[in-house]
């Protein structure tokens, strides 16, 4: 009881609320005629039962925001309780038939796009499975028609739909920097290959487009695993190796589709039999769930990989081998789109536990664990949202500082930024990996040859 | 398919040793075999940092840095893309174009092999080059490189500087196709998926118009209509019409000219395939979410697949329309609205027929590579085939297939198969 | 007067029981059409068996994370909602004016448990409703309607308790549980108390896109 009813002052919001240039001139430029039609056509017109049942039937019990890491990082406030956004971005709208104002959007888009990782716990807590991240995200599409979505996150939609990855990266920097990476993995692997649309191959190798740009070293690291491992394996030098999908954080669904669309097709021209990702929880969650579903896969057409479970395969295979265990102590954080998104909790633990001596469970885990406070297109907000992001996670921080491990295995590009953040933040002095990282560290270099 | 005339149909078995390929370089990449299956080549490492193409057991005569992209011609040459001292260039069997370049990539060849056009990067600006000759103007960036049936060039260029994260000016639109390396004066937010016409006079692309405005373009006039979203239009066979799916509350349907053509609404029009001869025209589409069918001429194939159709192709006479599918985890075909009863883990390219009587293609099964015509797969497993050929009269199929470190060019005649 | 008892008495209980029962037949037919035409889709992912596990996962106490972080509320809520069926149901009151009409009788509760498990129920609304006033992220989503809610469920339990004790105004109290009871009745189908067919097909749905799709337990 004690913890229930407990009594607490009227919450008041003294945090500063960030704002940026895209979202001000976007807003600067709407008018009432535009804001309702904009609101009333996607609340009408781009939902259904779903939508309705979500709002009509939501008992206002309060039960999701024991859920919510922004709740629980911000002292309790109801502002951030999954239902307390919903209350203050979709009902408003529903009640003033559309008619809001240019201060209610601006909220309205920092809670959507900033205050809210769509990563689901809270479904998981509300009775009734109310999906307030599927609310959240409509409220994004909101603003994305409206145009008043945050610049950087913006900014990588607008590189998907030119390019067909999220950094613009163009089409040669690609092709060169998986030609420099492979010539440099040779002085490891003498015969090493990143081989270039190999026709018939068995895996399609994809990955986000932070690696080319800024993480080459995780397409070296990528090859050499391929490659000892002995998989027939190729990566297009297309457009469509990009894995990722930032427009389907900012309601841009047209461009989602069009991006998922690129990628399957890469891999239908390929003919590989499945893709494998690199270590990315949002990728997953595109190509898997979301992007697919728009053009009209109900699951997706070519069985997706999450490295993780690519890498369980190779463990317990014995494609790759571990040559001597990895001795620190290690944590590990569920990456929602992995674990709640597709239950590979348990698979990631015996990664772990094959590579390293000491494994901490963090609590809470697996379908439950608390998101990074990065997912959902939060960090692809960029520099003028970072400092909110870090209060907003204290609760992150409390848990992997109760773990007390040196390393903290994120396997996820966008946990693994996030959580660096965290933990350079509070300082946690803990050092942040991918599984990819360890097992490079770990395993024996040599070729799998099979019947060995 | 009458450039197959040409081809030894005489010969039931021709073999070349790639075994002690293996022996003599470092390592050797991916076979290709040529068009006439007279010839199979792969990129081999000699040393380190030094590449060549073996041919048949032949090398080139040159040299590379590096080498990628081995493509063969119709004319029953190779080509690839080969660096030295960090330039460049296009080799054809060890004879290199004229122009190097900072980077070059996406190697297309005409129906004939009488262009060859390549994406090409020289201190940081970008183009396309046609047969050794560069764009005249060059661009900040470059995307949706396509060459025509007479060696036409176009591509999707970016014509105006935008700063990083400069949403402002993408909003405005940043980007033109350009033909030949001339853009075309309207600007827009995208462009994709640019189509010729038969003669190769018009281009015609998907655009977005704002941030949620999309319609098509043809040269550089654009559809009145705005949709939801557009995929590729098409041009129909022999006229200036243009055919596209487009995305209207909510569903997908086919226009032509800016206006409604095809009665139905779909889910899903997914993309469009013509037959020259007889004017039909079919769709990969989905009528039912999560199921894929074909509509021909607006009317919905009894077929479905429940995880994709990939490509579909009409026999040279129109009367065949075949379409590579994947339905409950594995692949097979549809011809004319019937599916074959393969379960492959791969499809290749099928090759059809001029009248559609016979359909072949290579599958992969369990590892093992067979070809199947007609429905029926030949038992014999391979470790490597490569696209077969038909002959003119329809007796022959000239399969291309690697067993036991041997490339083998077999003639099967197509009484024993059937 | 006589004439309006009689009304509320006979034929508006039948016309109670009537909008009750087809408002639900009825609202659930609209969903499913609803979802036939707008979203299909959901048909490619609901599982019997995936939505069936979530619910009955559901339906065990302490079983769901939810469920064991607030113990008390989730207990109370329970006894509340199997309270507010069995009650009304095997009241010996209820069960006279139905074997009246009917013919037709069960197994009654003791009168004196009755008016206990009568008096749980109005605790249990009286504690949502405090609860409501004092924690503030479910003050934050509260307004006037959320008790309104709450006081249409209690009336019927209030004045049948009052009636039966026949502490004061015995033939009005009776007039005014009816009438409440009816009005109740009435509502659940036009209301958020619809959640009663609701929650069965939001349970579903979210069940089986965790069990169907992402290979995980929502609970
Ligand atoms: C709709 C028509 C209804 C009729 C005709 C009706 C009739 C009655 C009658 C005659 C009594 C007995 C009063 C006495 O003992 O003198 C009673 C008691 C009661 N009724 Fe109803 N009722 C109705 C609906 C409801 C509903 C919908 C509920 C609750 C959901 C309800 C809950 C109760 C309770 C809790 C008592 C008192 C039990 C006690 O304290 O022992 N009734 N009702
Ligand atoms: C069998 C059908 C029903 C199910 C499965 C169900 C389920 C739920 C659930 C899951 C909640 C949310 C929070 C909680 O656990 O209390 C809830 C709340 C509530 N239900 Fe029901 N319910 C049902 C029928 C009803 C009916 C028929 C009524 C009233 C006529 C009702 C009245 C309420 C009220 C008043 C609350 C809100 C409590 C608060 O204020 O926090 N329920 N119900
Ligand atoms: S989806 Fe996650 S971040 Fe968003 S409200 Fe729910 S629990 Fe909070
Ligand atoms: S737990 Fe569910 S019903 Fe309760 S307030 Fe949250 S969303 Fe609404
Ligand atoms: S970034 Fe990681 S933890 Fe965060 S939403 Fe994505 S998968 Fe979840």
């Amino acid at each position: 009881m004690a913890n229930e009813i407990e009594t607490k002052d009227e919450p008041t919001i003294v945090k500063e609320k960030n704002t940026d240039k895209a979202v001000e001139a976007g807003l600067a430029r709407l008018t009432p005629q535009r804001i309702k039609s904009t609101i009333n056509q996607v609340l009408q017109k781009e939902t259904g039962p779903r939508f309705k049942a979500y709002v009509e039937t939501c008992m206002h019990c309060g039960l999701c925001a024991e859920a919510c890491l922004y709740f629980l990082s911000n002292d309790r406030d109801p502002a951030y309780s999954p239902a307390g956004k919903v209350k203050q971005t979709i009902w408003e709208m529903l009640e003033k038939k559309g008619e809001v104002s240019t201060d209610f959007l601006r909220r309205a888009v920092h809670i959507a796009q900033t205050e809210c990782n769509v990563c689901k716990r809270c479904s998981m807590y509300c009775p009734f499975g109310i999906d307030v991240a599927y609310l959240m995200l409509m409220v994004r599409r909101i603003c994305h028609k409206l145009e008043i979505t945050p610049l950087y996150i913006q900014d990588t939609v607008n590189s998907h739909s030119a390019t067909m990855n999220q950094m613009w990266v163009k089409e040669d920097e690609w092709i060169d920097t998986l030609q420099w990476q492979e010539e440099d993995a040779r002085e490891e692997f003498e015969n090493l290959r990143i081989p270039l649309d190999k026709m018939g191959a068995d895996v399609m190798y994809s990955v986000i487009a932070p690696e080319p740009k800024f993480q080459a070293g995780l397409l070296y690291q990528a090859a050499t695993i391929m490659h000892a491992a002995g998989v027939n394996w190729t990566m297009p030098s297309s457009p469509g190796w990009d894995n990722s999908n930032m427009a389907m954080f900012t309601g841009d669904n047209e461009i989602s589709g069009r991006i998922a669309r690129a990628f399957y097709e890469t891999a239908a021209r390929l003919k590989v039999k499945r893709i494998v990702m690199g270590e990315c929880g949002h990728a997953f969650r595109s190509t898997y769930d979301v992007g697919n579903r728009w053009i009209g896969w109900a699951m997706p057409p070519f069985e997706v990989v999450h490295a993780l479970e690519f890498y369980h395969e190779l463990l317990t295979s014995g494609r790759i081998t571990i040559a001597e265990k990895f001795k620190k102590t290690v944590t590990l954080h569920d990456p929602c789109n992995v674990s709640r998104g597709r239950g590979l909790h348990d698979m990631a633990r015996e990664v772990t536990n094959m590579m390293c001596e000491s494994f901490i469970e963090m609590t809470p885990n697996r379908e439950h664990n608390f998101c990074c406070g990065a997912g959902g297109g939060v960090i692809n907000c960029g520099p003028p949202y970072k400092g909110e992001r870090m209060i907003n996670n204290k609760v992150k921080a409390e848990q992997l500082k109760a773990t007390g491990a040196e390393v903290l295995i994120a396997p996820c590009h966008n946990c693994h930024s996030g959580l660096e953040d965290i933990v350079h933040h509070y300082d946690l002095n803990m050092e942040v990996k991918f599984l990819g990282d360890l097992i490079y560290e770990t395993m024996e270099k040599k070729i799998y040859k099979p019947g060995d | 398919m009458e450039e197959n005339k040409s081809f030894d149909w005489s010969t039931d078995l021709k073999e070349v040793s790639v075994r002690e390929w293996e022996d003599r370089f470092v390592w050797v990449e991916e076979p290709y075999v040529s068009p006439d299956g007279e010839t199979i080549a792969s990129i081999v490492n000699i040393e380190e940092g030094v590449f060549t193409v073996c041919e048949n057991g032949e090398t080139w005569d040159k040299e590379y840095d590096k080498a990628w992209n081995l493509r063969p011609l119709p004319d029953g040459k190779f080509a690839a893309c080969v660096s030295s001292d960090e330039e460049w260039t296009l080799s054809i069997s060890g004879n290199e174009w004229e122009n190097w370049f900072d980077f070059i990539w996406n190697l297309q060849v005409n129906k004939d092999g009488s262009s060859i056009g390549l994406a090409v990067q020289k201190d940081m600006e970008y183009g396309m080059a046609v047969n050794d000759k560069p764009w005249d103007k060059m661009y900040d960036n470059i995307n949706e490189m396509v060459l025509s049936n007479t060696g036409i060039s176009a591509a999707v260029v970016q014509v105006l500087p935008m700063a990083q994260a400069d949403i402002e000016i993408f909003k405005q639109g940043i980007f033109s196709c350009a033909v030949n390396g001339k853009p075309i004066e309207k600007k827009f937010l995208n462009i994709w998926d640019i189509s010729f016409d038969s003669t190769d006079k018009n281009v015609a692309y998907g655009v977005r118009l704002d941030r949620v405005n999309y319609s098509i373009a043809v040269n550089d006039a654009v559809w009145d209509k705005k949709f939801q979203s557009v995929w590729k239009p098409v041009f129909l066979s022999g006229e200036n019409s243009v055919v596209a799916p487009v995305k209207e509350g909510g569903k997908w349907v086919l226009y032509k000219d800016g206006q409604p053509f095809w009665k139905n609404q779909y889910n899903q029009i997914w993309k469009i395939a013509i037959s020259q001869k007889s004017g039909n025209i079919a769709a990969i589409a989905s009528d039912k979410f999560g199921k894929w069918t074909i509509a021909e001429n607006d009317m919905v194939w009894n077929m479905t697949a429940d995880q994709m159709i990939s490509e579909f192709v009409y026999s040279k006479d129109g009367s065949t329309l075949v379409a590579v599918l994947k339905d409950k985890g594995f692949w097979t075909l549809a011809v004319n609205q019937k599916k074959w009863n393969l379960a492959a883990d791969k499809v290749f390219n099928p090759c059809v027929s001029s009248d559609g009587k016979i359909v072949s293609v290579v599958i992969e099964k369990q590892g093992q590579y067979f070809l199947a015509v007609n429905n029926i797969v030949i038992p014999n497993g391979y470790d490597f085939m490569a696209t077969p050929v038909i002959s003119p009269d329809n007796t022959k199929i000239l399969q291309k297939a690697v067993k036991d470190g041997v490339y083998q060019r077999l003639i099967l005649s197509m009484d024993k198969i059937l | 007067m006589n004439a309006f008892i009689d009304f509320i008495m006979g034929p508006m209980v039948w016309v109670a029981f009537l909008i009750f029962i087809l408002g639900l037949i009825f609202k659930m037919v609209l969903i499913i059409k609803d979802i036939n035409a707008r979203e299909s889709y959901v048909y490619s992912y609901l599982t019997w068996k995936h939505s069936l596990r979530s619910i009955f996962a559901w339906m065990t106490p302490f079983l769901p994370q939810s469920t064991k972080q607030s113990p008390v509320f989730y207990s109370i809520s329970y006894i509340f909602h199997l309270l507010l069926f069995i009650v009304p149901i095997f009241l010996m009151s209820h069960i006279v004016l139905i074997n009246e009409a009917f013919q037709v009788s069960w197994v009654a509760l003791d009168d004196g448990l009755a008016d206990i498990l009568t008096v749980i129920v109005i605790l249990a609304l009286v504690f949502f409703a405090i609860r409501r006033h004092m924690v503030p992220e479910v003050k934050y989503l509260t307004s006037y309607k959320d008790y309104l809610l709450l006081i249409i469920v209690a009336l019927p339990f209030i004045t049948g308790f009052l009636a039966y004790h026949q502490f004061f105004f015995y033939k009005a109290m009776v007039i005014a549980h009816v009438i409440s009871g009816e009005i109740m009745l009435i509502l659940i189908p036009f209301s958020r108390f619809s959640h009663m067919i609701v929650a069965p097909l939001t349970r579903a749905y979210m069940g089986s896109e965790f069990g169907n799709v992402r290979h995980a337990k929502d609970w």
